[in-house]
This record gives structure tokens, sequence and C-alpha cells, in this order.
């Protein structure tokens, strides 16, 4: 058994230093054009930044420009259906996130598209954790209390979100399905507004991605009652973790990953991973999706394998969360 | 005194020789993008966001700064000429810019508005490093049922510088309003009268419907049988390229009158630069000695919204440098450019990033001065351009639109929607209904309805809660008295009107 | 305004002017069933013509009258959106078209004006039925929508009826060459944008709009044409940098 089973590792093996073989062959034959790569979300905003700083150094790598085109609308999704639609030739990508990947398929019943069916998962770039955020004066002081207040209060409390199928809003629902509450939501266009909103004290509390959150919480403009990740954050050292302040099933993170349309060869999806990866071994790469507070994959996250996981797992996780929302 | 020493420290940062050309740069091609129908400062900014990664921060953001205030004196052009308002801050500028020019005065309009925009640009700069902290409280104090209050006021604005039927200005809104309902809905994501078109998602663009109800039916309809005539004259009549001094003396007030309203209109996120520009056109009509002049080339209908806009351009800039938070799309693309560089702003921006800030202040300052030396020879062509026979200037407008308007989004769609507005638009006329009014509600509909909602949210669905705040209660009472003193008189003319007529 | 129209002429225009509206009433379905017949030749998704015409039929004809009997009744099974289309926008318009005959119109810039805009008020309402209305105290998706199209029908009613009690100009005088030309022009450019590219469609464009006028001057346009063609080549994909294709997609082939 031992025997067989180190054979079939030895033809992995094998097989794999081929795939490694042929990819830079095919990697200088594939990008003969300059690639698109499309963000479903505008110029400027947590995905947008993500993707270029990331997109910058593949194209050095793949020695092609790759050419960002921000498509918005209906919450990613216009975007993410022309990119479903898009030649698979390699030559058109997308940046998908949590939202269009994922939460978009209990979120829109009409979804033109399916997130697993229709992409070619490449590789996960980097994964935004999601704060529990209140206004100042908020009485409750740490996470238990804000619990128990929230749970008591259910018919006061107001929770503000960014607008339907928005980061805010999904992961703040499943905050609620967590605590069994349905507090008024509160819609804003945007993550902006609903931050002024919050700075204002017009809203109670939100639940937000960390990178327009960490200036606030240094000002003590609003207050942060935990991130719902793993570990905590290195640019808000002493915001717990929702499992140390008494919450551990609450975690999300907005992740970003790139996806090719179905069906695009196997050699560019590997020389596009390829790349990726590249990208976030590179020091200057690394350290400005550290400043905006985003956890980057480690190797074993990175593969096209794991991605394909992780949005199966994703939108597992969300389908029961958002499907009574609707 | 730290203010001084501040504004030295900007000024010192400004003026180094990358930054100014980076103000040139962005000062130039915001007036590009204004003069451009159809595409947009966003778009742009958008566009231009990549080449600013290799750019130092204070440069690219001096740059993109430029771009959207530039933009703001490039609007005007366009409205005066053509009657294409690019943005919906220079639709009230078409009012009574395009009569001006159709008087062969489009030089003294597009002169006046320059001039204007750079007055309420300096001083609306002064203001932001003077009061910009304090201030910043303001934008904190309207919460939604302020803004909902705010918005009906807006609304109000617009039937009162329509100059026709106040009962046909109060449909168009209304019209206006229903069209901003196309597309989803921002509470519960449902598609609203999208006929599941995805071009409609996420609803009608403004630059669609501004290019089909003004550009494509003024073409139209000066393409009429007997219209050739009045076009010939205008040919004939052009005056003077820069204004009298009597037109001066008459701009002065509204010019004063504008920088102030906009400067503190435009602090407020969302909306706020647009309601300032029908609010100063609001004002002047109502404080003129004669307002019937006014939609039939009143010069104070282009210096008072001119001046408003750009101030509000200007203090608009407060909130995302005292609270970090960008009030609308350019200042979120800003963040996005400040974020790409490693700076996430936020209330400490302007102790952690002085040069920064202050190198942004001082450039703006110097970014206008350079807007007004741009723009003011300039004119001299634009007027020139009104002398190309019409009979090739249309079919190039039609081209320029057709390609501003695709560029937006890159959707043919959008396109064919502008043509069927340029037919809705032709025939608003041919029915006597003024479109300025339309876009105002159309661009108010959507922040009317979402704080509306709001506000109800958060109270309950009490109802009362736009009478006990008192900022918002005063908005409303605002808003009230100016409908009544609008409603009367109109009510009065249209009796005269029918006297007149009969006598006839 | 060209006053063309006298007032004698009341009675034979308000036939008209009725027959409009009643063709105005079924607008939406008419242009269901043009749009229908791309279907044939296997072009857009939908019903056949065949269909659309039935369905339409039995709805403003049969159903459409047995809900509103039905609805006395008592009865409330949901309806199918022809009738609806029906209920709320063709037979309030048919009702508007037989008044007219009875009416004196005054002024028909506003008498038209008003009935026209109250067609799209309706229309729009027709439109948001399928939303969903209050939810306690939170608006539903279609709360302002129908808020807005109600008070529109009311408003434009408003101007019908200054139309009919105050004197006016009369309808204005439409031209076709102008109107069709340009937006003949502008869905031309809509249509060849992505595959033949800025260069082609840029110029194809700007002769058919030239078209419309009876003012130019062939040799001329075409110079200027071409020299737009360049310019806008030249400004928006180099200088502005906006993705749009330059050439034909089949030359790039």
């Amino acid at each position: 058994m031992t025997f067989i089973r180190a054979l079939a590792g030895a033809c992995a093996a094998a097989l794999a230093s081929l795939g490694a073989f042929v990819a830079p062959v095919e990697a200088q034959t594939y990008p003969t054009r300059s690639i698109t790569m499309i963000v479903p979300f505008a110029a400027g905003g947590p995905t947008d930044v993500v993707a270029r700083i990331v997109t910058s150094h593949m194209a050095q790598t793949l020695g092609q420009s790759i050419i960002i085109e921000n498509v918005v609308g209906a919450g990613g999704t216009t975007a993410t259906t022309r990119a479903a639609r898009a030649a698979n030739d390699g030559y058109t990508l997308i940046t998908g996130h949590m939202g269009t990947h994922a939460a978009s398929v209990p979120l829109y019943p009409k979804l033109a598209y399916h997130p697993e069916k229709d992409f070619e998962p490449i590789a996960l770039l980097a994964g935004t954790p999601i704060l529990i955020l209140a206004r100042k004066d908020f009485p409750p002081k740490d996470l238990k209390e804000f619990v128990t207040y929230v749970k008591a209060n259910a018919e006061k409390v107001n929770a503000a979100h960014a607008g339907v199928g928005s980061v805010s809003h999904v992961s703040c629902e499943l905050l609620h399905s967590i605590l069994d509450i349905k507090p008024v939501g509160v819609p804003f266009n945007g993550t902006g507004p609903a931050m002024n909103a919050l700075v204002a004290g017009q809203v109670d509390y939100m639940c937000d991605q960390i990178v327009n959150a960490v200036p606030q919480i240094n000002a003590g403009t609003i207050k942060a009652y935990a991130i719902a990740t793993p570990e905590r954050n290195p640019s808000l050292p002493n915001v717990p973790t929702t499992a140390e302040a008494g919450l551990p099933k609450f975690q999300a993170q907005a992740w970003n990953a790139i996806f090719a349309p179905k069906g695009t060869s196997p050699a560019i999806v590997a020389s596009l991973n390829a790349a990726a990866v590249k990208a976030l071994d590179d020091e200057t790469v690394r350290k400005r999706l550290l400043e905006l507070g985003s956890v980057i994959p480690s190797p074993a996250e990175r593969t096209p394998e794991s991605l394909a996981a992780l949005v199966k797992g994703e939108i597992a996780k969300w389908t029961p969360v958002l499907k009574p929302a609707t | 005194m730290d203010i001084f020493a501040n504004l030295a420290h900007g000024f010192a940062v400004a003026f180094s020789p990358i930054n100014l050309l980076m103000c040139l740069i962005g000062a130039l091609v915001g007036t590009l993008v204004g003069v451009l129908p159809g595409i947009g400062t966003i778009a742009t900014v958008a566009m231009l966001l990549p080449i600013t990664f290799g750019l130092p921060p204070v440069g690219a953001l001096i740059m993109l700064a430029g771009i959207y205030y530039g933009a703001q004196y490039g609007g005007s052009t366009t409205s005066i000429l053509v009657n294409i308002p690019g943005e919906a801050t220079s639709v009230v500028t078409a009012i009574d810019g395009h009569q001006m020019a159709k008087q062969g005065r489009a030089g003294p309009a597009l002169a006046i508005a320059a001039i204007g925009s750079f007055f309420a640009g300096c001083v609306a700069t002064v203001l932001i490093a003077i009061l910009g902290a304090p201030l910043t409280k303001l934008a904190l104090a309207f919460g939604p049922a302020e803004y909902f209050s705010l918005m009906v006021l807006g609304l109000i604005f617009a039937v009162v510088l329509a100059k026709g039927s106040v009962l046909k200005a109060i449909a168009m809104i209304v019209f206006g309003l229903l069209l901003s309902m196309v597309g989803s809905d921002i509470e519960t994501g449902a598609s609203r009268m999208a006929f599941n078109i995805p071009e409609l998602a996420d609803g009608l663009g403004f630059a669609t419907v501004a290019m089909g109800v003004f550009g494509f039916a003024e073409i139209i309809r000066n393409l009429d049988h007997g219209a050739e005539m009045n076009r010939d004259l205008v040919q004939q009549k052009i005056t003077g390229l820069m204004p009298t001094k009597k037109d001066l003396l008459d701009s002065t007030p509204p010019i004063l009158r504008g920088t102030v309203l906009g400067s503190i209109l435009g602090i407020l996120p969302g909306g706020g630069a647009v309601i300032a520009s029908f609010a100063a056109y609001t004002l002047e009509k109502k404080l003129a000695k004669n307002p019937s002049r006014f939609g039939r080339g009143a010069i104070e209908g282009v210096a008072g919204p001119e001046s408003a806009n750009n101030a509000a351009a200007q203090t608009s800039f407060i909130p995302l440098l005292t609270l970090g938070i960008p009030p609308n799309a350019v200042m979120a693309l800003m963040v996005g450019a400040m974020t790409i560089h490693g700076i996430v702003p936020g209330p400490q921006v302007m102790q952690k990033q002085p040069d920064l800030v202050w190198g942004m202040i001082a450039s703006m300052w110097i970014g206008n001065l350079m807007l007004i030396i741009i723009n003011l020879p300039l004119v001299g062509i634009w007027v020139r351009l009104l002398r190309v026979p019409y009979r090739l200037m249309f079919p190039s407008i039609v081209i320029f639109c057709a390609i501003g308007i695709y560029s937006v989004n890159n959707a043919p769609v959008d396109v064919i929607l502008a043509g069927v507005f340029g037919l809705v638009g032709y025939w608003l006329i041919k029915h006597d209904f003024e479109p300025a009014p339309l876009l105002l509600g159309m661009v108010l509909g959507p922040l009317m309805e979402e704080n509306l909602r709001r506000a109800l949210l958060i109270s309950r669905g009490d109802w009362s809660v736009f009478v006990t705040r008192p900022l918002s209660a005063v908005l409303l009472a605002v808003a009230a008295s100016l409908l009544i003193l609008t409603v009367l008189p109109a009510l009065r003319a249209k009796r005269d009107e029918v006297f007149t007529e009969s006598e006839n | 305004m060209a006053d063309t129209m006298g007032h004698s002429a009341t009675a034979t225009r308000n036939t008209k002017v009725a027959l409009g509206f009643c063709l105005l009433a079924i607008a939406p379905q008419i242009f269901e069933l043009i749009w229908s017949i791309g279907t044939i030749f296997g072009w857009g998704t939908g019903r056949g013509p065949a269909a659309v015409v039935t369905s339409h039929a039995t709805a403003l004809l049969a159903d459409a009258p047995s809900a509103i009997f039905g609805s006395f009744g008592g009865g409330t099974k949901k309806m199918s959106s022809e009738v609806l289309l029906a209920l709320i926008y063709s037979y309030p318009l048919f009702a508007v078209a037989i008044l007219t005959l009875f009416m004196t119109i005054r002024s028909a810039q506003d008498y038209v004006g008003g009935v026209v805009l109250m067609a799209l008020a309706l229309f729009a309402l027709w439109a948001g039925s399928d939303l969903q209305g209050m939810r306690g105290f939170s608006f539903g998706a279609g709360t302002a929508p129908r808020m807005f199209g109600g008070l529109l029908v009311a408003l434009s009613a408003g101007i019908a009826l200054t139309g009919l009690l105050t004197d006016g100009p009369p309808m204005a005088h439409y031209s076709w060459r102008g109107p069709l030309f340009v937006v003949a022009a502008i869905l031309f450019f809509a249509l060849s944008i992505r595959s033949l590219g800025l260069v082609v469609t840029a110029f194809s464009s700007f002769m058919i709009a030239a078209t419309g006028s009876h003012e130019t001057r062939w040799l001329e346009a075409v110079i200027v044409g071409a020299c737009l063609t360049v310019g806008c080549a030249i400004l928006f994909p180099y200088v502005l940098g906006l993705p749009m294709p330059m050439y034909p997609r089949f030359l790039n082939q």
C-alpha cells in the first residue's frame, strides 16, 4: 500500500513538475496582448485597491499590461455576469469577492451566472477582516454587553449597512442570525454615508470592513467591539477577536480573488496563478496589503483548488443566512 | 496664527514644481472633461486613478482635485454654448446662459461664469482653511430627516426657477422623481420598472437623460422648419467677448450671494452642490426687481449659480479633510487614491498628513488662478465656435454626445436611451414643459426617497420627526413659504395672462 | 408658435385627438407586438407575435372587464400583467378619449400634453404594480413609485384641465426630418460602435445626422465629418484613454 501511495505521489510530483515546466512556456506565448481585469466595483473601493495592487505586480511577471475595467452595478453582479460570458481565452479576468461569488447566490434568485459553474478559480488575493462597530456613545462596553443589549433592545436598535448585498449588509445578517434577532437595518448608499451616520450617532452599530474603520477607531469617533477573524489584526492590536470576546460563531471576512471564465485552459490558469502567488510574496505588495488591514492568504490557500473549496464553503455559509432575508 | 503657519506650509508644498505641474494638468484635464459632453468627472478620475499610482500622493491628489473643480469651470461652457449641461450642477447655468448665447452674448456669459467661479473658489478655499473644522459639525448635524427636508426645499427651488406654469413645473419634477425610481431599490434590492433590461438595473444615468432632453432635443428642435432664421440671427448678433461694466456691476451681488450659499451647502455630503446652484438661482430670481428677465438671458442667472457650484465644489472637500469621509463619488475615488498610497484618511488626517491637507488647500487656490487664466482666453475660441454653420455643428454635437454617453458605462443601450429621451425632450418643448425641473427631480429623487425611508425606519414610522427636529422643521418651513410665495403670484399672473390674451 | 389651427375646426379635431388617445391607450401592446416580430427571426427572447396578440386581446376584451365585475363580488385572485396593463393603463385612457369627444379644447398644447403625461404616469403605475408596498412602518420597494405615479396622474389631469378651461396655444408643429435622421444617427452609433469601431461609426453617424437638415452641403459635410472622425479617434481613445474599439472587428482578425 505504501508503495502504491509513494508511486502515486511520485507520479503526481512528476506531473506537477511537468506542469511547472509547461507553464512558463505557455506564459511566454499566452499573454500576447494586454489582459482586461474586470473589477465589479467603483475605482478606489476596497476590492479595486486590492486588485490594482496585486495586478500591477502580476503584469510585470506576465510581461503584458493588465487593464482594470471598473464595471459597477447591482452589487457587482452586472460585472460578474459580463465576465462569465466573456471569451475564456485568459484575456478577460475578474476580481470577484465574497458578495459576487458567494452571497449573490441566495441574494439574487435570478442571478445570470453561478460562481462555481461559470468560473475557473485562479487565486485568492486577500481577506479583509470585518469588525463590529458602534457609535461612540452606544451603552455597551464590550462584546458580551453588546450581545445582551442588542438582544434586549432588538426592537429599538438600528443597524446601518451600505446597501443590499454589500459586505456590511451580509455580515450583519450573519451576526443577526447567530444572535437570532431581527433589528431594523438602515440602508445607506455605500460605506461612506453609512460611516458618516455612525460617526454622527444617527445609527447604533454596523459591521464593516477594517479599511475604512481603523482611522475612525483610532480617533475615537466610533468604537469597535470585536474583529471577526481567528487572529487579532496588527493594525488594531487592542481589538479582541470574536472568539476572545465570547462570540466565536461570528467569523466573517470579505475576501477578494481572481476568477476566469469557465473553460479557460489549465495552462493559462496555472500561469495566472503563479503570477498571483509571486505577487503575494513580493515585499511591497505585502506591505501595501497589510497597510490596508488585509490578511494575506497562506501558500496553501493560494491554489485554485483551495479557492474552489472556499467558494463552495462560502455559498453554503451564506445561503441559510440570506435566504429568508429576501 | 496657526492657520497662517499652516497655509504658508501648504503654499510651500503646492509651489514645488512637480505639484504646480500636477495642478496644471488637473486644471487642463478638468476643463477638457467639463467641456466634452457626457464624459463626467467620476469617469475621468476613475480612469486617471491608475496613473496616480506612480506619483507622490500629494501630487496625485492635487491633480485629482484639480480635475474635480476644473470640470466645474468647463461644465458651464457647453451649457452656455449648446445648452448641454455636462454635470448636474450646470443644469441651471444652461437656462439663462444659453439664452444669452442666443442673444449673441455668449462671451460675457462665459466670462462671468469664469470670474464668478474664480471668486467663489478663492473665498471657499480660505473658508476651508479657517473654518473647516467647526463646519464639520454641520455635516454631522444632518441626519436622514434633515436631508429629506433639504431635498424638498431643493425641489421647491426647481419650481421657482421655472419660467412658465407652476403646475407644469411641479409635474416635471414628479416625472423626474418617477424616472429616478427606475432601477434597483436600495433597501430591498428589488428591480423597479426596469423591464428586465440589465442596463436599467442601476437606473437611468444623469448623463443619458441630460444629453437627451437638453442636447438631442435642442438639436432636433433647431432642425425644425423656420428655426434657421433664428440661428442665423444669432451668428450675426455676436457682440463683445468680455462683459461690459454694467454686466460686472449687475453680477457682483449675485457672485457674492452665490459664494455664500454654495460654501454652506457644499459641506453637506450628497446633493449639496446641486442644490447650491438651484438655490442661488432661486435667490437671484426672488431678489430681482424684474424676475421675468430670468430664463430670458439674465446675467445674474449665470453669475449666481456658477459661483455657488464652484464654492460648493471647494467646500465639499471639508468632510473629506476633517472627517475622512468622502461626501460624493469623486471624493470616494480620491480616498481610493490615498489608500493606494497607504494613507487612509480619517479624522486625524489634518494632524497626521499636514503636507497633504494644507498642500491640497493651497493648491486649490493656485488651481483656481490657473483655471481663470486658461478659461478667459478660451472664451474667444468658444465664441468663434458658434460661428460654425449649424449644418456642420449639429452632426458634430450628435457624435460628441453619443461618444460621451457611450463612454460612461461602455453601454450602447445608454446611447439608445439618450436618443429616446431626445424625442421625449422634443415633445416636452412642443408642449411647453421645461426640462430643468425634470433633471433636478431625477437627481434629487433617489436622495429624497432614501432619506425619507431612512428617517422613517429610524423613527419607526413616526412622520413627526420631520417637524420635531429643529433643523428639518426650519428647512420645511422655508420650503413651504417659498412655495406659497411662488404659487400666489403665479396664480395672479395666470389670470393676467388670460386677460391680456382675451384682449388681443 | 405658428398659429395654423383656428378654433372653428374643433369638432373634427376632437375626433382626431380622441383617436390618437385610443392609439396611445394600446401603444405598449403594439410595441410588444412589433418587438415580438423579431422572435420570428430568432432575435431576442420573448413570446411570438401570435401569443402576444391573443394574450393582450383576451386581457383587453374579456379578462379585464370580468376582473372589474369580479371585484364587486369580492374575488381577489391574482391578475396577470396583461390584465393589469389593460386595467391600469388602457382603460383610463380609453375613458379620457371618450370624454375628449364631448369637450371643447381651448388649449390643445396643454390638453394633449397633460393627457400624454398622464399616460406616462399610468404606465409607470403599471410597471411598478408588481412591487411590494408598505410593510408595517417601513416603505416597500413599490411605495414611492406608486406615490409619485399617483401624484403625477393628478398633476397631469390638472394640466389637461387647464387646457380645457383656459385659452392657450394650439398644438405646435412637429417636423419629421430632423428627429428621424438625428435619432437614426444615434441608433446607428449605438448598434455599431461595438462591432464597427469608432472610426466607421462616427463618420457614418455624422453623415446620417447631416441628412437631417436640408441645408447640408454634401462635399462640405464629408470633409468636416472626416476631420471630426480623425479628431475623435485621437481625442477619445488616445488622449482620454477611453476603452473603445477603433476599427471594425473583422479587420482585427
